[in-house]
């Protein structure tokens, strides 16, 4: 099942296939897949290890190219662009959030939240206010000057959605975001991700978690060997 | 990335690895110490083997003489045509004074001569000097004062010299000496016979006394060759007046040029001393042998220029050695933080914003070691400055300081220590930028 292709089509992907050559044979990480995702929609990428999940959502990051086929995000087409305007649409467009957080362990919360704005060349005067509206949003406004290591695992995850969330950006991109995480604790963050969902943000969620699929996505997309296997409405 | 956000993530990184970036920036510094000391010592010594020509105020000079030459050097060199050479006399004087941007032409006069004060009497060589030289560098340490007029009846007495007429030279000033020459006295031309004998001029011993108005300790440069080392020096006009006999006038009278004055050498002051080469070449085209200092101080400027080269090469290499220090620090950051760059490009970083990132890291390595480099290399030069200083107080010689660091030795030997730690931050700058960001995020 596709999105209709007008205005309310936040990512189109068209016949996308990623192949890798390892010696003599060819792997089909993502076979031919086509797929249309509205905006304020949140979608959840299901399957088992090696389905491709993870290559699709680098693929719509603009972290990986594909082998043939296009990717259109907010109407641009990501395999046209130079390897600059990949990086500029990254900090603009994508928000990214990771299974092991990937926070730098050597700068401090509020100095990893900054870190976007750096690149995004945020003038320096507001910073301070955005780092701290952002920490707070995920409720870590007493935190600003801890440690990544100093942090348990939920409190670094919610510190990596605020780093996500700092450059405003439409599409949120989560690998397993509850990967790392005991139940309790992975609840919290798809709450939060539901918030940010709500506030207007797509968001793609890579899982293998049906069940989370089925409690906080509009819509599960299964993948299987690379190829796209099967697409429901989850959630009303 | 703006270039605050540069360096401030570049300082961080290289502050997330103390020892091995502190050790990197020493070996940085050292290259830049051995760099700055070699060179500022090959400054120095040029320094001070130009400065002691400097002083003598001769910049402006040209020296000039006939191209006859006793010795037949010339001839044999196939430099002149001897028989035809002009002669330097006075027509040839006003000839030069005629020539644009020459200031004045005075004759160089050098003669043996015997000096009496009270019973002691010392042979010893008297030179003429011109009013011109008492505003040069050589006159700065005299004591008392330089000739009241070009034609005054005075004396300035060389130290060593005054030393042997009185132990304390300064109770000479104002006193007065007898200076015993011999006089030329010009006979009849005219009166040679059909053998071409006859003619030439007599010789009289005369005394004339001048009164001592300065001691001087440095030598003033009067142009003369070997054996012209002048111990007491008199006005040029006073010198002409006397018509002190000199040894070219033997020369002079065997060639017959006895119906007018000759000169052996004419000093041509110019007005600026970077008007010396035209002048001397105008001069050249007169006919004349010309010579300045301006040519022996280029042959040593080449010298010096080699020497600097050799020197700075030598100096270059541990310089060498750091920026190999510098890859393989860089190297190293680039596989630790291989994580690290794949989340950065993950956040919006470009390759050109990790490649800067590197390049700043490099920099600010540069930087600091070519600062630390610097103040090490200066420190030694003044180390060496104050022990060289004792060692010729001891010997009782002036102080001279062989070591100078000048200002844009100490700013481009910081900038070259830049340009050489980006040139090595080349390849890890290249090698992160490079990196795949799926790659490095699955790097543990």
């Amino acid at each position: 099942m596709e999105a209709a292709n007008d205005g309310r089509v936040a990512v189109q992907l068209s016949s996308v296939t990623r192949h890798y050559q390892m010696g003599a044979s060819v792997i089909r990480a993502v076979d031919d897949i086509s797929l249309a995702i509205s905006r304020d929609e949140f979608v959840a990428l299901l399957g088992a290890s090696g389905s491709g999940k993870s290559t699709l959502l680098n693929l719509i990051a603009g972290l990986d190219r594909p082998t043939s086929g296009a990717i259109v995000v907010n109407g641009r087409d990501l395999s046209a662009m130079a390897s600059e305007e990949l990086a500029r649409y990254r900090r603009e467009t994508v928000g990214m959030i990771f299974q092991s957080f990937n926070l730098v362990a050597s700068m401090s919360l509020a100095e990893n939240v900054e870190l976007p704005m750096r690149f995004a060349e945020t003038p320096k005067d507001g910073r301070a206010e955005r780092i701290r509206q952002a920490l707070e949003r995920v409720h870590l406004g007493g935190r600003l000057h801890h440690r990544p290591s100093e942090l348990s695992g939920g409190e670094q995850q919610r510190g990596a959605i605020a780093r996500a969330l700092v450059n405003n950006p439409t599409l949120l991109l989560a690998d397993e975001p509850t990967g790392n995480l005991d139940s309790r604790t992975g609840n919290e963050i798809m709450e939060l991700l539901r918030e940010v969902n709500a506030s207007g943000v797509t968001v793609v969620m890579v899982t293998h978690e049906q069940a989370l699929a089925d409690k906080y996505a509009q819509r599960a997309i299964h993948m299987a060997d690379g190829k796209l296997v099967e697409q429901a409405e989850v959630r009303q | 990335m703006k270039s605050y956000d540069l360096f401030d993530l570049a300082s961080r990184n290289l502050r997330n690895s103390k020892l091995r970036n502190s050790l990197t920036t020493v070996g940085i510094a050292v290259g830049v110490a051995s760099l700055v000391a070699m060179l500022s010592l090959g400054i120095g010594l040029q320094s001070m083997a130009t400065s002691r020509i400097r002083k003598s105020g001769v910049f402006d000079i040209v020296f000039v003489t006939s191209k006859q030459d006793v010795r037949g050097m010339r001839a044999r060199m196939q430099d002149t045509d001897e028989a035809n050479a002009r002669v330097l006399d006075d027509a040839a004087r006003k000839e030069l004074e005629q020539l644009p941007n020459v200031a004045e032409v005075t004759p160089d006069i050098h003669v043996v001569a015997e000096v009496g004060y009270g019973d002691k009497s010392r042979m010893t060589v008297v030179a003429g000097l011109p009013m011109s030289e008492g505003t040069t560098d050589a006159f700065d340490k005299l004591q008392g004062k330089f000739f009241s007029n070009n034609d005054a009846d005075e004396a300035v007495l060389e130290e060593d010299f005054a030393k042997r007429l009185d132990p304390n030279p300064a109770n000479l000033l104002g006193k007065e000496i007898v200076l015993r020459y011999a006089e030329r006295q010009q006979g009849d031309a005219g009166a040679s016979d059909s053998q071409g004998t006859g003619g030439g001029f007599s010789v009289t011993r005369k005394e004339q006394t001048l009164t001592v108005v300065g001691i001087n300790s440095e030598e003033p440069f009067t142009g003369g060759g070997p054996g012209a080392h002048g111990q007491v020096y008199i006005p040029i006009g006073t010198a002409e007046r006397l018509n002190m006999m000199q040894p070219f006038d033997a020369r002079a009278m065997v060639r017959g040029d006895v119906t007018g004055k000759t000169y052996n050498m004419l000093r041509v002051r110019v007005r600026d001393s970077g008007q010396v080469e035209q002048v001397q070449n105008a001069i050249k085209k007169m006919g004349f042998a010309a010579f300045s200092v301006i040519d022996a101080l280029n042959g040593l400027r080449r010298f010096f220029a080699i020497f600097d080269a050799f020197l700075g090469i030598f100096g270059s290499l541990a310089l060498a050695v750091a920026s190999l220090a510098i890859i393989n620090t860089l190297v190293m950051a680039v596989l630790e933080r291989r994580r690290e760059i794949g989340i950065m490009k993950a956040l919006g970083a470009s390759d050109i914003d990790v490649k800067k990132l590197f390049f700043a890291e490099a920099a600010v390595m540069g930087i600091v070691g070519g600062a630390a480099g610097v103040l090490f290399g200066w420190l030694m030069g003044r180390i060496i400055n104050f022990g060289t200083g004792l060692y010729m107080t001891r010997m009782k010689m002036a102080h001279v300081d062989v070591w100078y660091v000048p200002w844009w030795l100490i700013v481009g030997a910081i900038g070259f220590s830049v340009l050489v730690s980006l040139i090595a931050g080349l390849y890890p700058a290249a090698r992160a930028a490079k990196l795949d960001p799926i790659q490095a995020l699955r790097y543990e």
